[in-house]
């Protein structure tokens, strides 16, 4: 045999060879591609159903969902979970019987041993923290009212309002009628935020519609069938804004703050500078009406420019589902961007910020439209789950109408959520089928929060279902790239300067900006530290602080792959 | 030769799709209306999978039923049976559409147009689904020569001007959009659209105002007759289809029309709450009051669509005279619904009526307070504080009302006025009415506009 034929075999026999070991890698599950997201709610001991008291009435509140913050109570360093409990809607004054199931707040008791291996665990705390509230509980927001350097809890309802201080022991005390917050509209979304820069964190409010149980309607899909009413049935309900007065008061302001001047179906709430004039402005997702974008006229007031901005309704001029936000600088312009969700056959919406409050519906254009088209989207936001410098999208979906392929069946309102990857800011790819098992679960997601439960530089997701049990999703998949969490701390007042902007700058690459916040996505809370992914390169020339009152700082000679914490007076103006 | 043949055949086969096979439909899952319009098509194009007539029945059954992915699935069948029918290719199109699949519904607009390229609804469907895909050159030349086809032409516009703004053109989108304005002005996208092109070109004001007129306008849009689809809309005849038939008659004013839509639709299925709830106010329209009266009890005997309907009640007593029996109705209203804005605005009407004026400005607040933007629950509310002497308070509601400046926006004005006189402030007073004198004109309303002018010359 020649030495050409032989040679050739030889290839042909390698080929042949790698084809075979590539087959059976392909076949043995410990040689797949990793998970980038294992579920873990129960093996982590989260474990939840939410009740949503449906009763074959098709009453509204059954298929709303609720909420879950992802805080940390205690200050141990790891973030905690509060979920949001619905109830029975029948009889009168089921939902508020001791025997009616409450809200749950879930410890985490993270350990990362010397090698850095994780073990996670969260016990059931509710009880001896005082954390159940009972009702229909609908969203959490998460700030630190008081200045006490605890964040504190505040729930919207089908039903009243409660205010949870933390008591810095572990435990909560119910204040809201000390503190002038008890609200009995169906509330929804609510954010802490510091609108008139005095150091004390106000509260925003959300209010849906004007329904009640003895007012309920009847409606049907287009099949005819019995199912839940538009939330065109009904009428909306003016949102709220409390100012808070520094002495663990809140005055309602909305009125004189304008805030009565135009209103919807509230359900989503985020807060950013969207002018870009270094004050706090309010985007209110409203449900089928025109979205507010409430530009703070820095004098007390806000004017709405939603529709003038471009970012109240599509490009048609019509109103769409608006129910989550994702507020956040996807392209890395410096400006702040609004993702939000919207119902099946609508496609959810990308507005970009020309950086001075005017926006371009661009989901077309990035892709994002034809991906969406067949989903209800609830719970969102940007989070860089690879850690590549580039804010990604994960939106939790389900349906609030019967979905057509699953007429018949039992809860018919089943959907897989979805993760996209951010290319570079010109398009999004959606990952989900590569993304883990869980993507191709089908359930009636709603809420979800965001942050790095087990402290290992990724951000992780728990979402809520309705009528369903919560899910945990630990992220496992930022293929080698680096990331710095930060935490801001300042005194006397707004300890965790929620408002603030963090900036990383990068030689030769766009500063990656993140709001400090808690607020966005769908009845839910996220943590307060900000995470940056970096990519490949851990090099960090400077962090800018932009703290709440304006003023600037800026620290040098930080390092990557690990949490920082800022405060206040310790980098250069 | 036999190689060839069979390579040919092979070639065939590979080249044509096979037609997808027929939707699996769970028909127990439909309510009884909906399934006895699905059945038979089911049942026949099961029976005869390769007959295009009847999976094309089918399909279009579904269609008209809105199970959009059911009926997807079945005019691919059908477009594959029959592939160079118009038809099932451009009904796919508009399914495919409704599902906010763009591109997939301009490929299927495509092949519609090489089989019927004189089909105007089909050339506009295509040029939206590329400029909703983001193909906006394509969009582009759709648009220019659609622009051309006078009924085609307001549509048209929009288009260029949407792909023109796209593009940061706003100076030339905002001729597209004005043109478009002036062939259908009640064009409420299009209003719109203008608006966020006057914004981006430094026109604040105007952006304002065409915001104004699109909010005005709702959702307006300059239709195409499309019989294709008009036939498919058309088989739809159950109980909901008539209801809805019945609300348009009604907002286009054709009362003894919508009477008879909803009372067919209570034919086919008594139990439809809302069709009832409607007919306590349109027959009451026609003063058949002991009809009005039926169709009320029975909303209330089935329990749902309580609040409007205690309202509709309360409507119709008033218009009869029966004041006090119309404040119970409203009351019963509010009790359903503690945040019903309109049943407490009627409620102080009703409480004007048998002088307990107290009442009526307890009514009226609770009104503006539940709907801050209800503007004549306010200036009814100002009318009451006028009455009770309240003047300053009176000032402070109905100066809130002074834009936007529309057909009530006079009465309102000359209500300022009248609060402002009686606070001692004259001189305003004087201005604020001469300022409703003067748009009352504007607006045509002579006798108010001569009535405050007599008032403004007692003043002086």
């Amino acid at each position: 045999m020649s030495a050409h034929v032989k040679n050739t075999h030889a290839r042909l026999f390698f080929v042949s060879f790698v084809s075979f070991v590539s087959l059976v890698a392909a076949a043995q599950p410990g040689l797949r591609p990793r998970q980038i997201f294992i579920e873990s709610a129960a093996a982590t001991g989260l474990t939840f159903t939410h009740m949503n008291g449906a009763t074959g009435k098709f009453y509204m509140p059954e298929i709303m969902g609720a909420g879950v913050a992802l805080f940390d109570y205690d200050n141990d360093g790891d973030l905690d979970v509060f979920i949001i409990q619905g109830g029975p809607l029948e009889p009168a004054g089921a939902r508020d019987s001791s025997a009616a199931p409450t809200s749950r707040l879930f410890r985490n008791d993270l350990t990362i041993d010397a090698n850095g291996r994780r073990t996670m665990h969260f016990t059931d705390v509710t009880d001896r923290a005082h954390a159940g509230v009972r009702g229909y509980g609908m969203g959490v927001a998460v700030g630190d009212y008081d200045n006490d350097g605890y964040l504190d809890l505040f729930v919207t309802a089908f039903g009243s309002t409660t205010l949870l201080h933390n008591n810095r022991d572990g435990t909560f005390s119910d204040v809201t009628k000390e503190a002038g917050v008890g609200d009995t509209a169906w509330s929804t979304s609510a954010a802490f935020f510091d609108y008139d820069r005095d150091g004390y964190l106000d509260l925003f409010v959300a209010h849906y519609i004007d329904f009640t149980l003895a007012g309920n309607k009847q409606c049907a899909d287009s099949a005819g069938s019995r199912d839940y009413c538009t939330p065109r049935a009904f009428r909306p309900v003016p949102d709220r804004l409390f100012h808070n007065d520094g002495r663990g008061h809140f005055v309602d302001v909305t009125e004189a703050a304008g805030i009565l001047t135009a209103y919807g179906n509230g359900l989503g709430v985020a807060v950013g500078d969207y002018d870009g004039d270094g004050w706090l402005d309010v985007y209110v997702a409203n449900d089928a009406t025109p979205n507010q974008l409430w530009i703070n006229q820095k004098n007390g007031t806000f004017a709405d420019e939603g529709l003038l901005s471009g970012s109240a309704v599509s490009a048609a001029g019509n109103p769409e589902g608006s129910m989550g936000i994702a507020s956040g600088d996807f392209d890395l312009d410096g400006d702040e961007d609004l993702f939000v969700t919207n119902i099946v056959g609508e496609t959810s919406v990308l507005y970009v910020n020309d950086g001075h409050g005017a926006f371009e519906d661009a989901r077309a254009r990035v892709g994002l439209a034809a991906a969406t088209a067949a989903f209800t989207g609830f719970g969102t936001d940007w989070i860089d789950y690879d850690n590549d410098g580039w804010p990604d999208l994960f939106v939790a979906n389900g349906a609030v109408n019967i979905v057509e392929t699953q007429r018949g069946q039992p809860r018919p309102y089943r959907m897989h959520d979805q993760l996209f990857r951010n290319l570079e800011g010109r398009r999004f790819e959606e990952t989900s089928a590569s993304a883990g098992p869980f993507f191709a679960l089908r359930e009636i997601g709603r809420g979800a929060a965001f942050g790095d439960i087990d402290n290992d530089g990724d951000v992780d997701i728990v979402v809520t279902n309705n009528g369903g049990p919560v899910r945990l999703l630990l992220n496992q998949g930022t293929a080698g790239n680096h990331w710095i969490g930060v935490r801001l701390e300042q005194e006397p007042a707004n300890r965790f300067a929620i408002g603030a902007r963090i900036g990383i700058e990068r030689a030769g690459r766009p500063t990656l900006w993140r709001r400090v916040r808690t607020d966005g996505s769908y009845l839910s809370a996220s943590d307060v530290r900000a995470h940056f992914g970096l990519g490949p390169s851990p090099s960090i020339d400077a962090i800018v602080v932009q703290w709440p009152d304006g003023r600037t700082e800026r620290w040098t000679g930080v390092s990557a792959d690990r949490f920082v914490t800022l405060r206040r007076g310790t980098g250069k103006p | 030769m036999f190689v060839s043949g069979c390579a040919s055949v092979l070639f065939l086969a590979l080249a044509q799709p096979a037609p997808s096979a027929l939707p699996k439909l769970q028909l127990d899952s439909f309510p009884p209306p909906t399934r006895a319009a699905i059945a038979r098509p089911y049942a026949l194009a099961t029976a005869h999978p390769d007959d295009v007539n009847a999976v094309g029945a089918l399909a279009r059954a579904l269609h008209a039923w809105e199970q959009w992915n059911a009926a997807h699935d079945t005019y691919v069948r059908a477009h594959a049976l029959a592939p160079r029918s118009f038809e099932w290719v451009y009904l796919d199109g508009v399914v495919l559409q409704r599902l906010a699949r763009q591109r997939e519904a301009a490929a299927s607009f495509e092949q519609a147009g090489r089989l019927r390229p004189d089909y105007l609804p089909a050339r506009l469907k295509l040029a939206d689904a590329l400029l909703e895909s983001g193909d906006l050159d394509a969009s582009a030349r759709l648009f220019e020569a659609l622009a051309g086809e006078a009924s085609a032409t307001p549509a048209a516009e929009f288009g260029l001007g949407r792909i023109d703004a796209a593009r940061g053109r706003h100076e030339t989108a905002i001729d597209h959009f004005e043109r478009a304005i002036a062939l259908f002005p009640e064009f409420a996208a299009a209003h719109y659209a203008v608006a966020q092109s006057y914004r981006a070109v430094g026109r604040r004001a105007d952006a304002q105002a065409a915001i104004a007129r699109h909010q005005q306008y709702g959702a307006r849009w300059p239709g195409v007759d499309d019989p294709v689809l008009t036939a498919v809309t058309a088989l739809r005849d159950d109980g909901q289809a008539r209801l809805q038939e019945g609300v348009r008659l009604a907002e286009r004013g054709d009362t003894a029309g919508a009477i008879a839509a909803h009372e067919a639709a209570l034919t086919i299925d008594p139990s439809i709450a809302q069709a009832h709830a409607n007919l306590i106010s349109l027959y009451a329209k026609q003063q058949n009051w002991d009809k009005a009266e039926e169709h009320y009890r029975a909303v209330v005997a089935l329990g749902v669509n309580l609040a409007d309907a205690h309202y509709d009640h309360g409507v119709m007593l008033g218009m009869q005279d029966k004041w006090p029996e119309a404040a119970e109705a409203y009351r019963q209203a509010i009790a359903v619904n503690p945040r019903h804005a309109r049943a407490y605005n009627n409620l102080g009407q009703a409480l004007e009526r048998v002088q307990d004026v107290a009442g009526a400005a307890d009514a009226y607040r609770h009104a503006v307070d539940n709907q801050p933007s209800f503007r004549v629950a306010r200036f009814n509310l100002g009318r009451m504080l006028i009455a009770r002497g309240n003047y300053a308070e009176a000032v402070r509601e109905l100066e809130t009302l002074t834009q936007p400046r529309d057909a009530e926006t006079p009465r309102y004005l000359f209500a300022l006025g009248t609060a402002y006189v009686h606070a001692g402030r004259r001189e305003e007073g004087i201005k604020w009415a001469t300022d409703a004198g003067a748009l009352a004109r504007e607006f045509g309303q002579y006798e108010l506009a001569a009535a405050i002018d007599r008032e403004i010359a007692r003043l002086k």
